[in-house]
């Protein structure tokens, strides 16, 4: 696991925006155990509390759970799974509409370049399988 | 915790260190920046009694620094602590007949991390090689502070990568070090907190993470702004 | 203690294999000179006595018996010897700022070892006096030996009767030998007052850089003169004073000399000293 972290963020607000991203692609299996703090904070090579910060910021969202002395897990709550993917989603809605607002353009028509990018990339896809 | 004082230093007639005060947690991080010969590694000798200063106190959990304290606390300068005709693991008998606090295992398992040779005489080392002894005698102490002069300084990159690795390893966990460096943007993510300086006076000192939440800046932003006014 | 034990023991080591050189020097030159010495003395003694038709105490009539000082006069012997002092002089200095100088930066660690550094002082004291110790011990064995050599070669009827106490050269190292086992004592306590003179004036230069020099030497002066100050009122004020009273007056001397050297070398060590 390789992460690019920038300077300016704070990288546990990276670290829990990783997971996030992890988790609403599926990388992450609800219930999945994680890497101890420390593992994790190896594997990103960043220190490691940054690492402990960020799995509790993690832990207070309701992001990941800890029973006693048991390694963390992500969290099997579909509902807060969910919320995960809505956020990240609409993150990109947000940023693609504020993309194109300054150009003027209807939209039905980006609209339909969206859904033929889409058919294409995924028809490539199948392509290649 | 380490807390340095109001440190003065005079040498000749150049005031080495002004009014330095600072303080380095257990369990963090703590880098001192600055340009070379801006007093990053006098006060480090300071702390550990190998220079001695004008006025001020220095101070480790609380109590002055004595002879029983280096089994606590251990300094990795930038040049070699052993006698360079020794072998490794000559270096090694000698840190476990003094050091009450010397760990053979993590030495050992220092020594195949880095993959040295233990019949290998030091003097015959690379620098690269060196500075890893150099650091695996110093990480090889069960102390509870470290502290370590430009650890990255004059090696190669993939020794770095190693050194790297070392500080996000259990090696340094719980452990309260204090790092120098002028090169801050390799190390940027792994450090808890900065102390800036310059001219032998503490410009700015602060926790990156919170600078970074609080103001968006990075430590090299921090930097340019503070070394520029 | 402990501590102070290991790093004798570690000095000591250190500089083993130079000592076991100078041990080789010496009993080489010392042994052969020895035999060679003999050997020429007896091929002009037999060349003599079968020209002249003369028998053995005839010859020792005319030319003299074979003292044992040809050999203890000449460079054979004393060569080697002049040769360990030297080397040792040198190492009285070198003890410490070898761990200075150079690609050695030893005297970090020495400084962050869990002990008070005096332990490194008198460890390094120690060592200088076993070494010393130890090459007064290898010469007695040596003239034991060299004198076996000569009695081979030169029979007993040649040679004048021998002794360490009163052969001429040797007298001089009456210091070295001394008669009596507290006279050993006291000239050993000599030895050591004066190299831990020497080692503080070393840590006073360590600790001031340039300047320290000076101090160091008016450090040294300043030594010289106290210890000396009974023996120049003795010579002001003479026979006035009884000879116990002049030893105590020493004494007393020595041990201001001995107890500043060793104060001084330990607040510099604690408090001034520099890498």
């Amino acid at each position: 696991m390789t992460v690019k972290f920038n300077n300016r963020d704070p990288v546990y607000v990276q670290v829990i925006r990783h997971f996030k991203e992890k988790i609403a692609k599926g990388y992450f299996e609800p219930g999945q155990e994680i890497p101890s703090r420390r593992e994790l904070a190896n594997q990103l090579k960043i220190n490691p509390n940054t690492a402990q910060r960020a799995y509790k910021e993690m832990g207070e969202q309701g992001l990941i759970f800890t029973e006693g002395n048991m390694p963390s897990c992500i969290t099997k709550d579909e509902a807060v799974l969910k919320s995960v993917r809505e956020e990240l989603i609409i993150e990109a809605v947000d940023l693609f509409l504020g993309s194109i607002k300054s150009i003027d353009v209807p939209l039905s028509e980006v609209l339909e370049l969206v859904k033929k990018k889409h058919d294409a990339e995924s028809g490539e896809a199948e392509e290649s399988k | 915790m380490i807390e340095v004082k109001n440190v003065n230093k005079k040498y000749g007639r150049k005031q080495v260190l002004k009014d330095i005060s600072f303080t380095a947690e257990k369990g963090e991080i703590t880098c001192l920046i600055g340009i070379n010969g801006v007093g990053k590694t006098t006060i480090m000798k300071a702390i550990m009694a190998l220079t001695p200063i004008n006025s001020g106190e220095i101070l480790m959990d609380g109590e002055k620094i004595t002879k029983e304290s280096f089994e606590k606390i251990t300094f990795i300068p930038d040049t070699i602590t052993m006698l360079p005709q020794m072998k490794i693991n000559e270096a090694f008998a000698f840190m476990a007949d003094f050091y009450k606090s010397w760990n053979p295992q993590r030495a050992e398992e220092l020594l195949q991390f880095f993959k040295l040779d233990p019949n290998e005489r030091i003097a015959n080392l690379s620098k690269g090689n060196t500075a890893k002894v150099n650091m695996l005698l110093g990480l090889s102490l069960d102390v509870d502070y470290l502290l370590m002069d430009e650890p990255f300084s004059g090696i190669d990159i993939f020794s770095r990568e190693q050194i790297a690795e070392v500080f996000t390893s259990h090696l340094i966990e719980e452990r309260g070090v204090i790092i120098t460096t002028h090169e801050i943007s390799d190390i940027e993510h792994l450090i808890d907190k900065a102390v800036l300086m310059d001219e032998g006076a503490v410009l700015r000192e602060f926790s990156v993470e919170e600078v970074r939440e609080n103001e968006g800046k990075s430590v090299v932003d921090v930097m340019r702004e503070v070394y520029r006014a | 203690m402990k501590n102070y034990l290991k790093l004798v023991n570690f000095e000591v080591n250190r500089f083993f294999k130079l000592y076991l050189i100078l041990i080789g020097l010496t009993m080489l030159s010392q042994l052969i000179g020895a035999g060679i010495i003999s050997q020429t003395y007896m091929k002009n003694a037999k060349q003599l006595m079968a020209e002249n038709q003369l028998s053995m105490s005839q010859y020792v009539e005319q030319y003299g018996t074979f003292s044992f000082d040809r050999f203890t006069d000449s460079e054979w012997f004393l060569l080697p010897i002049f040769f360990c002092i030297a080397m040792l002089m040198i190492y009285v200095f070198f003890i410490w700022y070898r761990d200075w100088l150079g690609k050695n930066t030893f005297i970090y660690r020495l400084f962050m070892l869990p002990t008070e550094r005096i332990a490194i002082y008198f460890a390094k004291l120690t060592t200088i006096m076993l070494l010393v110790l130890g090459l007064i011990a290898l010469q007695i064995l040596l003239i034991l030996m060299e004198k076996q050599i000569v009695n081979k070669i030169i029979p007993i009827d040649l040679q004048s009767n021998f002794s360490i106490y009163t052969s001429s050269t040797l007298n001089m190292w009456r210091w070295l030998y001394p008669t009596s086992f507290t006279e050993f004592i006291l000239v050993y306590a000599l030895g050591l007052l004066f190299v831990a003179v020497i080692f503080t004036a070393i840590l006073i230069e360590r600790s001031y850089g340039l300047k320290g020099i000076f101090y160091a030497i008016f450090y040294g002066l300043l030594s010289l003169g106290v210890f000396f100050a009974p023996i120049l009122l003795v010579n002001v004020y003479t026979n006035y004073f009884y000879p116990l009273e002049i030893f105590l007056m020493v004494l007393v001397t020595s041990m201001i000399v001995l107890g500043s050297a060793i104060w001084i070398a330990n607040h510099l060590l604690k408090y001034k000293i520099r890498v």
